[in-house]
């Protein structure tokens, strides 16, 4: 019932939306006041059937209405109301649904403050893509023309042919499949709406553009549409902030930005619109640069809708890890993207001959010239950006089946870009603000220019950088800090409202170096030996058993329970056990780590956690997620994960077990190259094995394990003629056992041998019992270089094994520094819309 | 035609044109693990074979686990970091890197994971037991 009255109310809502189309057309072409009446009044009704239809879904998502695909697919019942909020934009049509709401609230702001000529048109514009939005959540269908897909079909309507609804089709899951654990971050509940409400507000200047080509008025209209680029920049960059930051300590790919093409897609719109601002304060300043003023408005908004449809169809499948589902609407987003384009594009050569051009040349110092060229820099680093995100589109000029480009694409591309629009900004701001010749310029330079040279000695030798391209670029970042807060500090004196802009260049500076150092020089953190075992596959050394040479390095180390490892040189790292967690989680192990840093003798704990996926695992068959921890720094930042334990190899064990599947043991495999110079233990090992435990001891290391203790005293070497396979050599282990409850005490030699067989190597090893104790121990490994072994003891006590965990831990100079250059950016906009808001309100009243 | 324009149009399309080659180049094709041994590095689209053996190795430090690719061919590939999250899930797969000796050494992983978004999938009713999930309107 709630589901049929949810539909009709979204039909409601599109069909108000189209007669406020039409009402807006005739009223933009034949400026009646009437007529505009209309328009707002079937506006305003679009809006309020949306809302009624979203608080509508909020309700249905709230009373569990499982029969309801949106409901069962994003939300389950124990799901905190947080995020059963969040889950109303969680999928596809929800978030439709937020982003037409932001737009309706960008609407009625447009009703109240907008000014002729623009009042119509721009109002038809905005219904435009509102009319295209409200068709993607119509669930229109019919035999010949299907339309959206809507927030409030059943389960049943959603797959008629499922076995289930066949059976039953008034089935009601009894649960919901709930929200994907990743997403259950408080920095992905505003994330969303964020995002929307910059792609609401961008396509407020793609509205005032094309209302000027219709009304022919090309000056007036950059003076409302500026604050609402600034404000959709702002929130654009906000978004990419948050959804970059929850990247960094939720995922493991130890990053916030990956040139994915779903992140590629959110920074073009804010290239362009960035573009776009540069050119509409130089318009109102100086009346030049109409012509690129209205095409980085419209481009922005193409941007914003060719991404919708690049992240929505489905077309980016294979080459983005975000996953989006394909919901049929492919041909209407085409369709969307298409008329947008078309529409913007179209009107903008139908005028170009009578849009205005300068009157006289601007040279190559003047603040006109320099602006302009930093938005055409913006432009043509979008441009880029555009060309490898479509590669799935425009791959297919070079081969049937294009994946995406190599990272190096776009770091190539960018990186000169970058470099060029550093040097700008400086000599760009120092111009906009005083006139300067070649010579004032050059003197008003020096002294920048000498503290930026210091400051990129300073950090090249701080850093170790070698790179001569990096030294450049460092220079190039340091300058536009430097220069930039040169400029600030004058203008903060003079006019401190209007230090917006140059305070985003600050910011730009910062992020480039930022960027480069957090990525460059990114190091992981190993142990010695890794990587020393490192260093030999860099230079060839390491072969497989096939003579293959290795190319992989191991980033990632063991640390066994109390045994602590120095990492890099600078930290003793300590695993210290992990704790179960019911609460949160549930299965969620937190683990205790502790580091010291020798250098500074100052340490501190790490807990990362590792947590069963509750949407995809089953009792029998979990999935395991991490969790990362990441310990921020002002200088470094250090991101550690844990990618596997003894915990969670024994509940997969222990679960494979049930599951009559054999435990899957890689240990014995041949294709693979042993780290380090370690002998494997291969041969006899087989059946027996599962049920022993494995310990490993350095020499001189003794270890409890239940009421036993384990003393590894040394190796004893020992000649072929006492190897029972009668050749090859034989090591062993002098260890002495103890029984400690009775104080009995044993010595043990188990024997471990490597022997030659037809050219290929085998190992052995021969159990010694304790009958006693019902214990029987093998020598099954030896690891000379760190003058270890390791003991496989049958008869144990359960639970007894070797504690271990395996960590990914890398070290991040001055992500700190990104972090500051993206709030500098937008500290530096919000001033901007102060300014700029401030003076439209002045004039609309 | 002004010297200025000549220039400009030069530029642009010399830039065009570096661009689009540059473009050309660092993008390669998916395809199977036959063709995938005459590249030095290949995006391979595939499934994975969850009846054979796989799993994280503590003595190598490497994932291992066997794929099936379009074709058909099903190879071990061999990722020297730990298990991807959602590894499981996936039920498409993209790996990235080289064949050698019969064996995919992967530098990236790519995992296709639709059944949280997927509209047609089922698959997650399987696990509940149809008379328990039934509630009456």
């Amino acid at each position: 019932m709630e589901g049929i009255i949810g539909k009709w109310l979204i039909s409601a809502s599109f069909i108000s939306s189209i007669i406020s189309l039409v009402f807006y057309g005739i009223a933009s072409r034949e400026d009646k006041e009437k007529m505009i009446r209309w328009g707002h009044l079937f506006f305003s009704l679009k809006g309020l059937f949306l809302l009624l239809a979203s608080a509508m879904l909020v309700k249905l998502i709230f009373e569990h209405q499982f029969q309801y695909y949106y409901v069962f697919n994003y939300t389950s019942i124990d799901l905190a109301p947080k995020y059963l909020w969040s889950a109303f934009y969680g999928g596809q049509e929800g978030s439709f649904m937020l982003w037409i709401l932001f737009s309706c609230i960008s609407g009625f702001m447009l009703i109240k403050w907008t000014r002729e000529p623009y009042r119509a048109p721009v109002m038809f514009f905005l219904t435009l893509t509102q009319v295209f939005l409200l068709s993607m959540i119509a669930g229109w269908h019919s035999d010949f023309l299907s339309l959206g897909a809507s927030p409030f079909r059943t389960i049943a309507e959603e797959m008629p042919n499922a076995p289930f609804i066949q059976a039953n089709p008034n089935f009601i899951p009894a649960d919901g499949s709930g929200l994907n654990d990743l997403l259950k971050s408080p920095w992905m509940m505003i994330h969303p709406p964020v995002l929307f409400i910059g792609f609401a507000m961008m396509t407020i200047p793609y509205c005032f553009a094309m209302a000027a080509l219709w009304k022919r008025k090309y000056n007036e209209w950059v003076g409302p549409a500026l604050p609402w680029t600034l404000g959709a920049n702002l929130s654009l960059l906000t978004a990419i902030f948050l959804g970059g930051y929850w990247a960094y300590i939720t995922l493991s790919f130890g990053g916030y930005w990956a040139w994915d093409p779903v992140e590629n897609a959110s920074l073009v719109p804010w290239l362009f619109g960035t573009a776009g601002i540069h050119t509409m304060i130089i318009q109102r300043k100086s009346s030049i640069a109409q012509k690129s003023s209205l095409l980085f408005a419209i481009l922005a908004y193409i941007a914003i809708v060719y991404e919708t449809f690049l992240t929505r169809s489905g077309i980016l499948a294979d080459s983005s890890v975000h996953s989006f589902v394909d919901l049929g609407l492919y041909n209407q987003l085409l369709v969307f993207m298409l008329v947008i384009t078309i529409v913007g594009l179209g009107m903008f050569f139908y005028r170009y001959k009578e849009l205005p051009s300068p009157n006289k040349e601007h040279g190559i110092l003047t603040r006109e010239f320099m602006t302009v060229s930093g938005s055409m820099a913006l432009f043509i680093l979008g441009a880029v950006i555009i060309l490898g995100t479509s590669s799935p589109i425009i791959g297919l000029l070079f081969n049937e089946n294009p994946t995406p480009p190599e990272i190096s694409f776009y770091n190539d591309w960018s990186m000169p870009i970058a470099i060029i629009m550093a040097l700008m900004t400086v000599i760009g701001q120092m111009l906009f603000w005083q006139k300067h010749d070649a010579e004032s310029l050059s003197s008003a330079l020096i002294q920048p220019l000498l503290v930026t040279s210091f400051a990129t000695i300073i950090s090249i030798m701080v850093y170790e950088v070698r790179n001569f391209y990096y030294m450049i670029y460092l220079f190039a970042g340091f300058f536009a800090i430097i220069g930039n807060l040169w400029v600030l500090f004058r203008l903060a004196k003079k006019q401190p409202k209007l230090i917006g802009g140059v305070t985003t260049h600050v910011g730009f500076g910062l992020l480039l170096v930022g960027i480069l150092f957090s990525s460059a020089y990114n190091s992981p953190l190993l142990d010695e030996r890794t990587s020393n075992y490192n260093e030999r596959v860099l230079s060839g050394e390491v072969a497989d058993e096939q003579g293959f040479t290795v190319s992989q390095t191991v980033e990632m180390l063991e640390l066994k329970l109390n045994e602590p490892k120095v990492l890099n040189k600078r930290y003793e790292v300590l695993y210290s056990g992990y704790t179960i967690d019911n609460q949160n989680r549930p299965g969620q192990q937190t683990y205790a780590l502790s580091f010291t840093d020798l250098k500074s003798g100052r340490s501190f704990g790490m807990n990362p956690e590792v947590y069963p996926m509750l949407t995809t695992s089953t009792q029998d068959n979990i999935q395991w997620s991490v969790d990362p921890d990441v310990r921020t720094g002002w200088l470094n930042d250090i991101y550690l994960y844990v990618a596997g334990s003894s915990y969670i190899e024994n509940v997969n064990n222990r679960n494979a077990k049930a599951n009559q599947i054999q435990p899957v043991g890689l240990s014995q495999d041949s294709t693979t190259a042993s780290l380090g110079a370690s002998l494997a233990g291969q041969g006899d090992s087989t059946s027996s094995d599962e049920e022993a435990q494995v310990i490993s001891f350095t020499r001189g290391q003794s270890k409890e394990l239940g009421p036993f203790s384990f003393q590894f005293n040394d190796f004893i070497m020992v000649d072929s003629t006492n190897v029972p396979t009668g050749k090859g050599v034989g090591v062993r282990a002098q260890l002495d056992f103890v029984h400690l409850p009775s104080n009995t005490k044993y010595s043990l030699e188990p024997l471990f041998a490597v022997y030659n067989e037809d050219g290929q190597s085998f190992t052995a090893s021969f159990p010694v019992e304790i009958e006693a104790y019902n214990l029987s121990v093998r020598f099954t490994k030896l690891d000379p270089e760190s003058d270890s072994i390791e003991l496989s003891i049958i008869g144990l006590p359960e639970g007894l094994e070797d504690e271990w965990i395996l960590i990914v831990a890398e070290k991040k100079p001055l992500i700190s520094v990104v972090w500051a250059g993206t709030f500098l950016l937008m500290i530096g906009f919000s001033i901007s819309i102060l300014r700029h808001w401030g003076r439209e309100r002045k004039m609309a009243v | 035609m002004k010297p200025k324009l000549i220039f400009g149009s030069i530029a642009i399309i010399a830039f065009t044109s570096l661009l689009l080659y540059n473009f050309g180049e660092s993008i390669s094709t998916y395809t199977d693990f036959e063709k995938a041994a005459k590249l030095k590095t290949a995006h391979v689209p595939g499934t994975w074979e969850p009846e054979m053996e796989y799993g994280f190795s503590r003595e190598t430090m490497q994932f291992s686990f066997h794929m099936k690719d379009e074709s058909g061919k099903v190879k071990k590939v061999v990722y020297s970091r730990p298990k991807p999250n959602n590894f499981e899930q996936a039920d498409r797969l993209v790996v990235i890197g080289e064949l050698r000796n019969d064996v995919f050494y992967a530098d990236e992983m790519l995992m296709k994971c639709p059944s949280k978004y997927n509209a047609t999938d089922v698959d997650s009713y399987g696990t509940q037991p149809v008379a328990a999930g039934v509630q009456g309107r």
